[in-house]
């Protein structure tokens, strides 16, 4: 037993002289460099994060407004196109729907008034597309376009209108004016694209 | 800035302050890195551990929970994971064991202090690693039952129980050679008489 105890405490001895040999030891100090290399260069790698996640967060919210912005314009371009639709609706109902036109067509500059040439409307009606008139005794000039006229916004569709106009709107045409019949009036298809705006015109006589 | 506990320095240093990551190494460097040597008996995995350590610190350190337990008995318990895995990579533990089995009957055979600790050293990297590690934190680190059982994650009783058994494992290294000493004494002074 005494033994035992002697050796408890020679254990017990040896613990605390091998405890206060290691007591002094530690880290050389190149470790500490190193790590406080390395957590500088962290904190450069967080801050570049947080930097570029701020510019991820700009360019979302840019984007963001962005299309808000579109889908406002669409819409309010959406019921602008309603509106003009409903004025033509109106418009073909109402005894004076030729001035507004005869308005328009005045401000537009024309693009291609040279081609005078009139030939008869069947040979060139652009199929799936309605015709005002159907009579087939009328004669019309080529489409004058009225503004840059983009097909793309043809290829849905579109609608011709027959409206009347004071035949000086020839003259801003370039085609030629019977002064004697100026104050009467001229027939013409107006052809509106899906959009509601008018894109070319025709005289028909 | 030197009454400023663990949690805080911690804390600052989250918040990127390399002055206390450096009060913090600074304060417990070595503890970790006598526990490594401790454990592994290998100053190359010592240090290895103890920068792995603090970088995880670096990294992780948001994981430490002050209700669980002291930043230290975090880094002990990061530190001994660490250790038990380089142990188990490199294969350490069981020709430690086979070494200090080899060299157990001529362990104390030589009386100078320092070969006694040398001795208890080899004799404490020749246990189990579930007894080295309570012997290295509750006699060579000092460190409370409380916060070894926090360390370890097992109860205190658990804590007392392997000491108790470490112990015993040690002495029974170092007791044969006690015993055979006088024997090899005698041995030894046969060969001188003859």
């Amino acid at each position: 037993m005494n033994d035992e105890r002697f050796d408890e405490t020679m254990l017990t001895r040896a613990l605390q002289a091998l405890a206060a040999e290691m007591e002094q030891l530690s880290t050389p100090p190149e470790i500490e460099t190193k790590l406080l290399d390395a957590f500088r260069a962290q904190q450069h790698a967080t801050l570049g994060r947080q930097v570029s996640s701020r510019y991820w967060w700009a360019a979302a919210v840019a984007a963001m407004l962005l299309i808000a912005l579109s889908v406002v314009a669409i819409r309010w371009r959406s019921e602008g196109v309603n509106d003009i639709r409903q004025t033509q609706t109106t418009r073909q109902v109402s005894p004076e729907p030729v001035k507004d036109v005869e308005h328009r067509a005045e401000n537009v500059t024309p693009k291609r008034p040279t081609r005078k040439r009139i030939r008869p409307i069947e040979s060139r009606r652009p199929q799936n597309t309605e015709v005002a008139n159907h009579a087939a005794r009328e004669i019309a000039t080529d489409f004058i376009p009225l503004s840059y006229m983009n097909l793309v916004s043809l290829q849905d569709g579109g609608q011709i209108v027959r409206v009347e106009l004071p035949r000086s709107a020839l003259v801003n045409f370039g085609l030629p004016v019977n002064m004697d019949r100026y104050n009467e009036k001229v027939k013409a298809d107006v052809l509106l694209g899906v959009d509601g705006l008018a894109h070319a015109i025709r005289f028909v006589q | 800035m030197g009454t400023i506990d663990d949690s805080e320095l911690l804390r600052s240093m989250l918040a990127g302050d390399e002055e206390a990551l450096a009060l913090l190494y600074q304060r417990r460097q070595g503890a970790i890195y006598r526990f490594a040597l401790q454990m592994s008996g290998s100053k190359a995995i010592a240090e290895d551990v103890t920068q792995e350590v603090f970088l995880f610190l670096m990294r992780e350190g948001h994981l430490f929970d002050p209700a669980k337990g002291s930043v230290s008995a975090f880094l002990f318990g990061v530190a001994r994971n660490h250790v038990l895995r380089r142990l188990r990579v490199e294969q350490l533990l069981s020709p430690l064991g086979d070494d200090a089995d080899q060299e157990g009957p001529c362990l104390l055979e030589e009386l100078t202090r320092a070969e006694t600790i040398e001795s208890v050293r080899k004799a404490i990297l020749s246990l189990p690693a579930k007894y080295r590690e309570v012997v290295v934190l509750c006699e060579l680190q000092d460190v409370s039952y409380e916060e070894t059982a926090e360390i370890l994650g097992c109860a205190i009783g658990t804590v007392r129980s392997r000491l108790h058994r470490a112990r015993a494992l040690l002495l029974a290294k170092l007791r044969p050679a006690e015993v055979e000493d006088a024997d090899s004494t005698a041995v030894k002074s046969a060969r001188c008489f003859a």
